[in-house]
This record gives C-alpha cells, sequence and structure tokens, in this order.
C-alpha cells in the first residue's frame, strides 16, 4: 500500500507531462477547405485593424499561394512525381504549405492532399475555366493575420514560449485589446529570426532542405558579421502590413546606390591596333560604376 | 540583376553601328544540386554559387574603351536593371553622358 501511495504522484506527473501532448496530437484535423478558414477565422480582424488588413491586401503575403502556383506544381508533378517517385502527401506539401499558407498544418491528410492536387489543376489549367475557379479557392489560403500572430509566433523559440494557444492573438506589445481577442507579448514577432522561419533556408520535418530564397543566409553571415544592426522589420514594415521587397520599385531603389564617372581622355597614338590613323590620338574613356548594396541582404536574392 | 554599359557613336546614322562598345554584367545566385548541376527548383538547389551584390558592399566595374580616331561624338549609357524573375525587369537607375573630342 505504502509503494502504491509513494507511485501516485510518480503516475500523476507522468500523465500531467503526456496529456497535453496527446491531446495536442489528438486535435482536431480540418476535413475542408471551408472548415478549415473557420478553423482560423480572419474575418473579424479587419474590423479593428483596417489599416493593417489594407496594407496586407494587397501584400504578396495575401497571394502566397497564388503567386507561387508554378513553383509548388513543379515540386508536385517533377520533383515528388518524377525526380523522388514519392507520392504527395501532407508532409510532402507542407515542405511549400507550412511558409505559404501555414494554417494548412491544420488540414487533414487528405485535405492537404487535396489542396496539392488543387495546386496542380490550377497551375495546368490556367486561363481556363476550371483552373480559374480551383484558383479563386486556393486565393483563400494565404500568410493571413493568424499566419503571424498565431501559428508562426511562437515557433522561433519554440522550447520558451510553449506552443502558440488556439485563439491567443500574438504581437510586439500585448497591448489590451477588450473582448475582440485574448492578446499575449511575443517579442520574437520583431525580430528578424521571425521572418527567417520562412525568408530563408527552409529545413522541413524530414530534415530535406528547401531553397526558395537565401535571404536570411546574407543576413546573418555577411550583414550582421560587417556590424549591421537593422532588422527585416526595419526596413520591410516601414509601409506596415504591406511588406514592400523586391516586387516594389520603390523599394528596389532604396536599397541600392547608383553612381557613375566618366573620364573622357586621348590614348596615346601607335598603342591602340585597328584604328584608322594610328598616328593620331585615340578619343577613350574610362567608365568606373560603382553599384552599393544598401540591403541588409544579398541582391538579388534566389 | 544586371548592369549594362553602353557607347554609341552619334554621327552614326545605322543604329548597327552606332553602337561602339558594349558591356553586360549580370549578378545572380546560380543553384546547384549535391552533384553540382545548375537547378532551378527550390528542392534540387542544396548549394548556390553566388555572384550576387553582398550587403554593405560596394561593387565597383571599370571599362578602358577606346574609340576611333575619327569618333567625335560618344554618348555612353549605364544602366541597372532588376529583374523580379527571368521574365520581367525594371530599370532602377539609368545615367546618360555625352563626351566629345577634338579630331585632329
Amino acid at each position: 500500500m505504502k509503494i502504491l501511495q509513494r507511485l501516485v504522484p510518480f503516475i500523476m506527473g507522468i500523465l500531467l507531462i503526456f496529456l497535453p501532448m496527446s491531446l495536442l496530437a489528438m486535435e482536431k484535423k480540418a476535413d475542408t477547405l471551408d472548415e478549415l478558414l473557420e478553423m482560423f477565422d480572419e474575418s473579424s480582424c479587419m474590423e479593428c485593424h483596417e489599416e493593417a488588413h489594407g496594407e496586407w491586401s494587397k501584400s504578396w503575403h495575401a497571394k502566397a499561394v497564388v503567386s507561387s502556383l508554378g513553383g509548388m506544381h513543379n515540386f508536385i508533378e517533377i520533383g515528388l512525381a518524377k525526380e523522388w517517385e514519392t507520392p504527395l502527401t501532407k508532409a510532402q506539401i507542407m515542405k511549400c504549405l507550412d511558409c505559404h499558407a501555414p494554417i494548412v498544418n491544420y488540414a487533414s491528410e487528405e485535405l492537404a492532399v487535396k489542396i496539392g492536387r488543387m495546386i496542380v489543376t490550377a497551375h495546368k489549367e490556367k486561363g481556363k475555366p476550371a483552373g480559374d475557379t480551383i484558383q479563386k479557392e486556393l486565393a483563400r489560403l494565404n500568410v493571413g493575420c493568424l499566419s503571424c500572430h498565431n501559428i508562426k509566433a511562437t515557433e522561433v523559440a519554440r522550447g520558451f514560449n510553449g506552443p502558440a494557444e488556439r485563439g491567443m492573438i500574438y504581437g510586439p506589445n500585448g497591448e489590451d485589446a477588450g473582448d475582440a481577442h485574448e492578446t499575449l507579448e511575443v517579442a520574437d514577432i520583431t525580430r528578424s529570426s521571425f521572418c527567417m522561419q520562412c525568408h530563408g533556408i527552409y529545413k522541413a520535418a524530414d530534415g530535406e532542405t528547401i531553397q526558395c530564397n537565401t535571404l536570411s543566409g546574407s543576413y546573418q553571415n555577411t550583414y550582421l558579421a560587417l556590424g549591421g544592426s537593422k532588422s527585416c522589420q526595419d526596413c520591410h514594415m516601414k509601409k506596415g502590413h504591406l511588406f514592400p521587397g523586391g516586387h516594389d520599385l520603390d523599394t528596389v531603389k532604396e536599397g541600392l546606390g547608383f553612381e557613375v564617372q566618366i573620364n573622357p581622355y586621348k590614348h596615346l597614338p601607335g598603342q591602340i591596333k585597328g584604328v584608322k590613323s594610328p598616328k593620331n590620338w585615340v578619343p577613350s574613356a574610362v567608365v568606373n560604376v560603382f553599384i552599393e548594396n544598401k540591403t541588409g541582404h544579398r541582391v538579388p536574392d534566389g | 540583376m544586371v548592369l549594362d554599359v553602353t557607347a554609341r557613336n552619334l554621327a552614326e546614322k545605322d543604329p548597327e553601328k552606332q553602337v561602339l562598345f558594349s558591356v553586360q554584367e549580370k549578378y545572380f545566385e546560380i543553384g546547384r544540386d549535391t552533384e553540382n548541376r545548375m537547378r532551378y527548383g527550390a528542392w534540387q538547389i542544396k548549394e548556390i554559387v553566388d555572384l550576387t551584390l553582398q550587403p554593405m558592399q560596394t561593387r565597383r566595374e571599370q571599362y578602358l574603351i577606346n574609340f576611333d580616331t575619327d569618333v567625335e561624338e560618344v554618348e555612353i549609357e549605364a544602366n541597372l536593371s532588376y529583374f523580379i524573375s527571368g521574365k520581367k525587369g525594371d530599370v532602377v537607375y539609368s545615367v546618360k553622358e555625352k563626351l566629345t573630342y577634338e579630331l585632329e
């Protein structure tokens, strides 16, 4: 009996550790796109955050799936099907969608595969009624409010932060939002490491590396190493949630310096072969072009 | 990203003969797989050859151009273009300067 009494706290401890994990594993996954979007309903965000929503709706985050159909189609049809001879599964399509549409993490295996198939059809049937209808459906998937302010919010320091709580809104200052939603401050969202979850070499759960872009590498290994201290957000949130980058000519211009110095002179006679009058001075110029990369990463980035 | 530097003889009417000097520099990443083959697929690329402009650095390109002895007026143009994809490019900066030479 005494042994049993001693074992009770131990058993309770084990249960307390493993119960939340098993509950998490059992968490309901959406079987349809409507159900998935309802689980992460963002329709009310714009009621209070009209300006941020307006900026975001014009951003590339808002079209993170439909603007990348070609690349994702190629991954499924060439990468998986032909090169790897591997079936399309949720784990495989998440190599794209964990960044392009993080809410798909909460889709069932069947739904995630269906979304992968929709991506293939939308790309193949682009411009045709069937393709356009599917593209409209896919446009509902993107890097939305909850992608950053919930799903990815705690991932940079998952051990310290723990997993994101469903329904919680994570922000840079944890401002009280009244009855609208609960808010928690998470400094991570203001740091480059937050953006680097996706804007750099992506490491999938199975260890595969995916190089859509390599921004974080040059940021960390060159910019910071040379003494740079600005964050991604310092430059790319100057226009709020629009996040302008390489697609915006003004932002590209801001990140580059360009100076051309042209020095005309006459070259010594007899030294330049093939001129019409070898005894004459040769009209010449030295052109120096200086291109300054003022950004915090390589330009251009792959 | 592409730098184009062109020198044109303004006295020459034939567009083909007008260009006296032309050079193009390309700044980009070459994605390569584990067998060092150039690749475009994000899943195929495991390393890069880095021909890009590095942060906080200024790249200097220098050209010494000799024209013919009867060239009197030259226009030198330097354009810096940014390509967001292989298909779509925009001129970010453009500089033009006219040079005149006294003929002997």
